[in-house]
């Protein structure tokens, strides 16, 4: 394969790069009034990755092995490939109003499209050194983004806390998969290792196998946030400027599920078993603890967070199940998670800017109080975190609901009883905390009458987001087909 | 030659360090250094591996991981320069504005 070949294959991952480095020579020109520009060229590069993309298809697409057996094309990568880049663009187009005027800009983007690359390249990686990079690349810049409001007490602890605990999830990954590449010989080709452990389980159930699994799990745990490695998860999301904790829980937290299908699915297959209890124990404490914990919470992004903790883990049930459906479902949510998520991030966003404008001197803009009368206040904005959340409660007709239905009737059908009881009491107890927000936007009566104007960029990505969890829901059949065909590929 | 399990005694050793510093230290910069070790305790393995079954497959990876733990390194000295900016030392026990 020549090198023109290539460019056409990683056409979206050199589009990201040349847009961020060429954003941060562009920045290096503009007064901070005209830095906003960049925001429009960080729009347009993700734009114009995404339609490569779906250009370039994305069902049939299959390409084994490129650059030395460490990258490959199939429907699996490109699925997670557009959710990134989608997540990517949402918080890029909501970014342009906030950060608007802000000296630091062209890092932002920067930032936010070298992360992008990072996540598309863990899709792709079908070698565990490449992986690795890859998730360090767009852990990097997330660590860089959480603490971007360096001036807020709260951004800096968030980005502290998340270093911290990500460095040490890295460093846990890491040493579990050199024991990988040491057990089986020196290999890292993650088909490769597949087909040396279905030879020689045995490998895998010696104390050093163990440990290893252990490691790897606990890492990719971390940044799952799967109960108990969530610790991090809430203070992140809360601390961290909401733009960006749209990208962690849209983004950065996807990727790492993508790396554990990968894993955990093909180079681990044989010991499903032993894979399957730990995730089972691990799906179960984590849903529920997810959603108890939410219950009790007044501030609207550190609720999103537990749900966000409880969501993922659902979609850890899929390590238990392990039947195609399983991944066709889990496969799915974590599409639709992306983009419930993310708007739901972004409405929140949207609100604390509003009424940042209206007192500067605001705390705790993301309080459950403030989103009294929304409904009066502003009639889009509420309407519009009220499909989020019914989304993310798994209402019929929004995208929530067919993931989680697909994904809960392949559990019920591998005969995991208990985990679909326990999901499904689950779902049902998000639903309180869920449509408490709504009630409080809809009944409550507001703090004050004036109305509130959603700024056009805000709105573009709000409704973009909407798009997204609505069509999943209304005609989910390309969805499911496309989430099909991926989960084809790790061939369960 | 040294048998490679001598190597592995060696790497679990020093990973052990770092994870017993991570958990028990206060300092920012101590924990930082702590990582590096478990980092580090990662790549002797490597090394001993490749070198053990004459690869270079490892030796790469190694390169690879140091470079990050360089820039990890980079992004964390700066994340932990802000916090003692706002409030003159980088002691974890007070970073605890959000907790529940």
């Amino acid at each position: 394969m020549n090198y023109i070949e290539l460019a056409s294959e990683f056409a979206p991952e050199l589009i990201l790069t040349i847009g961020a480095l060429a954003i941060m020579m562009i920045g290096l020109f503009l007064a901070n009034s005209q830095k906003k520009v960049l925001g429009y060229l960080a729009t347009i590069f993700l734009a114009v990755a995404s339609l490569v993309i779906v250009y370039r298809g994305i069902y049939d697409i299959q390409m084994e092995g490129i650059l030395a057996d460490s990258l490959t094309i199939d429907p699996m990568s490109q699925f997670f490939k557009l959710t990134f880049l989608v997540v990517s663009l949402i918080v890029v187009i909501a970014s342009i109003k906030e950060y608007d005027g802000h000296s630091n800009q062209d890092e932002y983007y920067t930032l936010i499209l070298l992360g992008t690359i990072g996540m598309m390249v863990v899709a792709s990686a079908i070698d565990i050194v490449t992986m690795f990079i890859g998730f360090e690349l767009a852990s990097l810049s997330t660590y860089a983004l959480a603490g971007f409001n360096k001036k807020d007490p709260n951004s800096l602890e968030a980005a502290v806390k998340y270093f911290i605990i990500g460095a040490l999830s890295s460093a846990l990954l890491l040493f579990g998969l050199s024991y990988i590449y040491g057990m089986s010989g020196g290999l890292t080709n993650i088909s490769e290792l597949a087909v040396f452990f279905n030879n020689n389980p045995a490998v895998l159930q010696s104390p050093m196998g163990i440990i290893a699994l252990m490691l790897i799990v606990a890492g990719f745990g971390f940044k799952m946030a799967l109960v108990p490695f969530h610790m991090w998860a809430p203070d992140t999301y809360q601390g961290a400027p909401t733009v960006i904790s749209a990208l962690l829980a849209a983004g950065s937290k996807k990727m790492a599920f993508v790396a554990a299908f990968r894993i955990l699915l093909i180079a681990m297959i044989a010991i499903k078993i032993d894979i399957a209890m730990v995730f089972m124990i691990l799906a179960i404490i984590t849903m529920t603890l997810g959603n108890v914990v939410a219950l009790s919470q007044r501030s609207l992004k550190r609720m999103l967070a537990y749900s966000s903790v409880a969501q993922a883990g659902y979609i850890s049930m899929v390590f238990v199940v392990m039947s195609p459906e399983a991944l066709t479902g889990g496969i799915l949510y974590v599409m639709s998670h992306a983009f419930m998520k993310t708007g739901a991030f972004i409405a929140v966003a949207a609100l604390g800017y509003m009424l940042l404008k209206e007192n500067s001197n605001a705390k705790d803009v993301d309080h459950l109080d403030n989103f009294a009368g929304l409904g009066k206040r502003s009639p889009f904005l509420a309407f519009s975190i009220m499909i989020f959340l019914f989304a993310l409660a798994g209402i019929p007709f929004t995208a929530g609901f067919v993931s989680k239905f697909i994904l809960f009737l392949s559990v019920l059908e591998g005969g995991f009883y208990l985990l679909v009881i326990f999901a499904i009491l689950n779902s049902a107890l998000s639903l309180y905390y869920y449509a408490r927000v709504v009630k409080y936007m809809y009944v409550l009566p507001p703090s004050s009458d004036e109305k509130l104007k959603v700024p056009g960029t805000y709105a573009v990505a709000i409704l973009l987001a909407i798009i997204g969890v609505l069509a999943i829901g209304i005609v989910p059949e390309p969805f499911i087909n496309w989430a099909a065909s991926a989960a084809n590929v790790l061939g369960l | 030659m040294l048998p490679v399990s001598y190597y592995l005694i060696v790497a679990a050793i020093v990973f052990c360090i770092g994870v017993y510093g991570v958990m028990t230290l206060r300092s920012g910069i101590m924990i930082m250094m702590c990582i590096e070790l478990m980092l580090n305790a990662a790549n002797i393995n490597l090394i001993a591996f490749a070198s053990h079954f004459s690869q270079v497959n490892g030796h790469v990876f190694v390169l690879f991981s140091i470079a990050l733990a360089a820039a990890e390194a980079a992004i964390g000295f700066a994340i932990l320069m802000s916090i003692f900016r706002s409030k003159n030392n980088v002691n974890i026990d007070n970073i605890n504005i959000l907790r529940w």
